[in-house]
């Protein structure tokens, strides 16, 4: 049976008149990761919880791991591991407890169980640690900590709900360190996330939520690609030349707005043509000042599927 | 969701089913008794504080005790001994609901959740760990009360039917406070709940002889099954017909409440 390790279909969840997740189609690939990339309040925990058999759905069908999150839900649970975004960690106990607890809970016996603790716990970096309560834990460590719950049973398919959200910027690069690890060995990485650079460092595949439906989904460096050509922005250094610029950039592709005392083009062929322009430009005795080639980030993509930056409005969301 | 409850569903094939949901059960009992005693302000209380009552009212009341209609006790502390357990028990019957609001509400019931964890493993655990613990404290308080003179004539099997009746009826009043629980989700609702258990308890014998009360206040301490025969054991002698009494009494309160808690708890597997 060849079976995805994640899909869903029409896949739905609504509260009282609010619908969160509104009819989303996936399909995860074996051993990939797959981002999952939208602004607060987009559907992506709504959408995780529905996977990981913690909310029903109200409609659609989604299976993991090959079973049906519905109608099977024990052997969905048996195949997954969990990170969930803010589920606290209770702060009572020690590391080593908690992951001796969570072994327990998937059924392993309490030798096995203090096995697996300890190399989980060397494998994120607590063994020192791991005899305290999680409540004098940084926030990076509680993080690792979760990771090494949703680990133990040696799970296929990882679940992730911003993993890395509120780090600083050193745990949250060891964090994607660990998911590349752990997906070399195999396992299939579902990850929820709000940073652009996150889903493009990490994920073969995304796909993009806005207001409970997928806007984009496929290969990063595909979507940015149909966003369009790279932009390319000029200053040219003597302002007499600049209809002799004008006249030559106007063969390389369409005019795009840009600032006061430059000028814009979307680049028609991409970055190949940049030395074509400089030649041309130079041929024509034109200075320049300033050169840039943007090419389309995911913000671009996140844009042009729903007229609004995401970028921006994640920093709406830190002040707020 | 509903036929997943019943099930035990964490079963590699080599380890048997009801083996590994018991051994859930106890790891969850032991994380709650841990937490518990962990954190000392939801216990120490339950302990010191009918300690204090203890003596303050033993010092105040130690001439009622020759009062004709008082019964015939070694002193007003011998007296005191079972309502001083069972205000214990009202201290920290409130803690399993609590602790487990504040588990949904922080986010660590839907980790449990999440894994294959026998759903009934989470609640019995739950029960089970209150149970111990309130078990532990009693003992803690009888040993106290003994130790300054008041016997439990009813001898060692006395006092253990005083911590096993404390432990049960801590799983008959925890109950309620975990269907709460379950209902709301948040431990502020299941905190507010808990003053009403001190209403009964000074409705009653507990801390007074029936005999020597009069009017409708005298019928509804009357109408207290459980400290009247706890307390015959403290200071008559064993009493199989006392034991059982008070264990029945307890144990119909005990199916009311969790037969409510185990409605709550399905209702929020099915909702959610
Ligand atoms: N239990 C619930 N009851 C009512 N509304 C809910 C519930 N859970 C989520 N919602 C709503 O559903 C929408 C999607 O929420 P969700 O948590 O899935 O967003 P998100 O993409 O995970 O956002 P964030 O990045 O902030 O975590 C939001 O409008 C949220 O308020
Ligand atoms: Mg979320």
């Amino acid at each position: 049976m060849t079976t995805h390790p994640i899909s869903a279909h029409g896949l739905e969840r609504s509260f009282g008149t609010l619908v969160a997740v509104d009819g989303i189609d996936l399909e995860v690939e074996e051993g990939e990761i797959f981002g999952f990339l939208g602004p607060n309040g987009a559907g992506k925990s709504t959408t995780v919880r529905m996977l990981v058999t913690l909310l029903k759905p109200t409609g659609g069908t989604a299976s993991v791991a090959g079973y049906d999150v519905v109608e099977q839900p024990n052997m969905v649970r048996r195949s997954i591991g969990v990170a969930l975004q803010d589920a606290a960690i209770d702060p009572l106990m020690t590391g080593n407890e908690l992951l001796k607890l969570q072994a327990i809970l998937h059924g392993l016996g309490s030798r096995e169980a203090t096995r697996r603790s300890g190399e989980l716990l060397e494998r994120v970096g607590l063994t020192k640690a791991g005899n305290r309560r999680v409540g004098t834990y940084s926030g990076g460590m509680r993080r690792r900590l979760d990771l090494a719950l949703a680990l133990i049973h040696n799970p296929s398919v990882l679940f992730l709900d911003e993993p890395t959200t509120g780090l600083d910027p050193t745990s949250r690069l060891s964090m994607w360190e660990e998911v590349r690890a752990l997906n070399k060995e195999g396992t299939t990485v579902f990850l929820t996330t709000q940073y652009l650079e996150e889903a493009d460092q990490l994920a073969g595949r995304i796909a993009i939520i806005d207001g409970g439906r997928i806007v984009r989904q496929g290969d990063p460096a595909v979507l940015k690609d149909e966003v369009g050509d790279p932009t390319l922005r000029i200053e040219i250094g003597d302002s007499i030349m600049l209809d002799t610029a004008k006249a030559v950039l106007t063969t390389f592709g369409e005019w795009r707005p840009a600032r006061d005392g430059r000028l814009a083009i979307g680049l028609e062929g991409g970055a190949k043509r940049m030395a074509d322009v400089v030649r041309s430009l130079d041929a024509q005795g034109v200075p320049v000042a300033h050169i840039e080639l943007d090419t389309p980030s995911l913000d671009d993509v996140f844009s042009d599927a729903t007229g609004r930056r995401l970028e921006g409005a994640m920093v709406d969301d830190e002040e707020s | 969701m509903t036929a997943a409850v019943g099930l035990p569903s964490t079963f590699d094939g080599s380890r048997h089913r009801f083996r590994v949901t018991l051994e859930q059960g106890f790891a969850l009992a032991k994380r709650s008794v841990l937490s518990t005693w962990r954190s000392p302000a939801a216990w120490v209380p339950g302990l010191v504080l009918p300690l204090m009552i203890a003596a303050v009212y033993s010092a105040q009341f130690a001439m009622a005790t020759q009062l004709p209609q008082f019964p015939p006790v070694d002193s007003f502390l011998q007296y005191m001994l079972p309502a001083s357990v069972l205000q214990s028990i009202a201290f920290g019957a409130g803690n399993a609901g609590t602790d487990l609001a504040t588990d949904i509400e922080n986010g660590f019931f839907d980790r449990l959740m999440a894994s294959p964890v026998a759903r009934q493993s989470v609640l019995v655990g739950r029960i089970m760990g209150a149970a111990v613990f309130s078990g532990f404290e009693s003992l803690v308080l009888v040993l106290v009360f003994l130790a300054f003179g008041a016997p439990v004539k009813g001898g060692v099997g006395g006092v253990i039917a005083i911590i096993f009746i404390a432990g049960l009826l801590a799983i008959a009043v925890g109950g309620f406070g975990v269907a709460v629980a379950l209902r709301t989700g948040s431990p502020e609702a299941t905190q507010s709940m808990f003053p009403l258990t001190f209403v009964f308890l000074f409705m009653s014998s507990a801390f007074f002889p029936t005999e020597l009360m009069n009017g409708w206040y005298q019928q509804v301490a009357q109408s207290n099954f459980i400290i009247d025969p706890t307390r015959r054991l403290v200071i008559y002698g064993w009493s199989w017909t006392d034991l059982l009494q008070a264990v029945a009494v307890t144990l119909a309160v005990a199916a009311v409440s969790l037969s409510w808690s185990y409605r709550m708890y399905l209702r929020r597997l099915e909702v959610k």
